[in-house]
């Protein structure tokens, strides 16, 4: 808390220091932002008497406020598909890393694709989705959720492989098989690893999604960071800093606060190791 | 990891899926549409999988034209200045940290704030900041890269076991000679597997780097134009030669990680 203070105050003493706010906004004027986007924006798009005389600070954030963009909005439908993508990336990870992780034979054949298939980053597959299946929300899904499934893969394979192998062994020996060995043997001794591996994967989502939304989104918290429009047209406008350190801001409490929750549940599910 | 897998079952499962590809490419051409849809007007002449004939076509291409090499060469050096900047900065930083109790609670809050930030994020900032010239791309790189070697090193030396430094203390080594004879070697795994993770990471954040004031010889570009054509083999061809740096990234990392790991005993 007093280093979370110190962080606020040094960086008022910065920005004053420097007194350039086209580069280092004032943290005054970054609450100001941060006040017009959480929704006193709205009078504007309103139209008619502006009941508050609130003058858009610059371009983008005038912008913004005519496209009725609000952060709360905007955070809400990146997160929708930061959840999308876990929702279906993880299982299919689980189940890949698993199969991986528990056959040879199958670890012999997959591994060579799965290693090509990771090499390709996902924000790169964008535009080829596309054209296969035309502009709307699936190009934006898809690369978050390959990029969350080929994550989960690999800790779910060493969790399996190396942790859980012996005690799938000692358990086959007694009898153990099927549904029995998965869900009392392998998930559980693979879970520690897969609980550290889907940290890492929310990560990965919320950098996926807000990369996918600054290239092609029309809402969604890249689109607010670059300031709406298409991305050609967006390079033009000159962005203001205060509404991208909101964003960021955004961005990172959203980021911790998924990840403190994933802590707390993980902690609860894996009581028993300790 | 390779010696481990069967290079036997290796081959079959690659040949597998890239006679899969050829066969799908067959039998779609001139069964999927080659119209399309984008959005505010069609494209003629799109080759959704495009036949091996027409990709070694626009490979022979764009290696003759000297495209494709040379946005190799811009691109991979980018990512390199990126990876080496970074990663001095964020190991540094981290072992200051790693050290030091009291810097570690200044830089706590620092750290957080970074690691939940998703680097893309930074991008608008960086042009406001650095401009639409080379340093915006290399920093933005680099930024990423230092968030994350910094966690692995500041998690190596807090993780290195108290008892090996008193242990060193006792026969008399001074700090210096701890730091650089017990704790370094010690946090080197941990190191050495964040460089991994974050090369990885690198090409990510290149790709849509490239796109600020994008200009021709840099593989992100390369990827864009296509996208915008829109031209299926060169697309293709720009995915395969950026998973394929990645790997080369990766290989050297691994390399760089049995290097500095080579006084561990080896389990396997």
């Amino acid at each position: 808390m007093v280093s979370l203070l110190a962080l606020i105050g040094s960086y008022t003493l910065t920005a004053r220091l420097l007194s350039r706010p086209d580069i280092l906004p004032t943290t005054e004027e970054i609450a100001e932002a941060l006040g017009a986007l959480l929704g006193r924006g709205v009078q504007l798009t309103a139209g008619g008497e502006h009941a508050h005389h609130h003058h858009p600070s610059s371009a983008q954030m005038e912008t913004l406020l005519q496209e009725g963009v609000t952060l709360q909005g905007a955070l809400a439908v990146t997160a929708g598909r930061v959840l999308f993508g876990l929702g279906v990336g993880v299982p299919l990870g689980i189940v890949l890393g698993l199969l991986m992780g528990s056959s040879r034979r199958a670890d012999d054949y997959l591994h060579p694709i799965y290693i090509l298939a990771r090499s390709v980053p996902p924000l790169a597959l964008i535009t080829y989705i596309m054209l296969w299946l035309g502009h709307s929300e699936a190009h934006r899904l898809i690369p978050i959720v390959y990029a969350v499934a080929v994550t989960m893969v690999i800790p779910t394979y060493h969790g399996a492989r190396d942790v859980a192998g012996k005690y799938v062994e000692a358990a086959r020996a007694l009898g153990a098989r099927g549904r029995r060995l998965l869900l009392e043997i392998l998930l559980p001794a693979a879970g520690p690893a897969m609980l550290g591996g889907l940290r890492y994967a929310l990560a990965i989502a919320w950098m996926t999604a807000v990369g996918a939304e600054m290239l092609m989104a029309e809402n969604g918290m890249g689109n607010l960071l670059v300031g709406g429009g298409m991305w050609s047209s967006r390079l033009q406008t000159r962005s203001d800093p205060a509404v991208i350190i909101v964003g960021i801001l955004a961005l990172a409490a959203a980021g911790w606060a998924m990840d403190a929750g994933v802590k707390i549940a993980g902690a609860r599910l894996t009581r028993w190791a300790r | 990891m390779m010696t481990w897998l069967s290079a036997r079952r290796a081959v079959v499962a690659l040949v597998a899926i890239a006679s899969l590809y050829v066969l799908a490419a067959e039998v779609g051409h001139g069964r999927l549409p080659d119209r399309i849809w984008m959005g505010a007007h069609y494209v003629e002449n799109v080759q959704l999988l495009p036949t091996w004939r027409s990709l070694v076509e626009e490979g022979t291409f764009l290696i003759e034209s000297n495209i494709l090499l040379d946005s190799i060469a811009v691109s991979t050096r980018r990512v390199a200045l990126g990876l080496l900047l970074g990663s001095a900065a964020g190991i540094l930083l981290g072992l200051l940290t790693g050290s030091a109790s009291r810097l570690a609670s200044l830089a706590d809050p620092w750290v957080t704030f970074f690691r939940f930030t998703p680097a893309l994020a930074l991008l608008p900032l960086y042009v406001v900041w650095f401009g639409y010239g080379e340093s915006s791309k290399v920093l933005l790189i680099a930024t990423n890269v230092a968030v994350i070697t910094f966690l692995g090193a500041h998690h190596g030396v807090c993780g290195v076991p108290r008892v090996y430094l008193d242990a060193a203390a006792s026969l008399g080594a001074n700090g210096w000679q701890r730091f650089q004879k017990v704790t370094l070697p010690a946090a080197f795994p941990s190191i050495f597997a964040s460089i991994r993770v974050a090369a990885g990471l690198a090409w990510v954040t290149i790709v849509v780097a490239e796109l600020i004031n994008a200009q021709m010889p840099s593989l992100g570009y390369l990827l864009a134009l296509a996208g915008a054509y829109p031209r299926v083999p060169t697309m293709l061809i720009g995915l395969a030669t950026v998973g394929a740096l990645v790997l080369v990234f990766d290989l050297l990392a691994l390399l760089l990680h049995a290097w500095g790991t080579r006084w561990m005993e080896r389990a396997a």
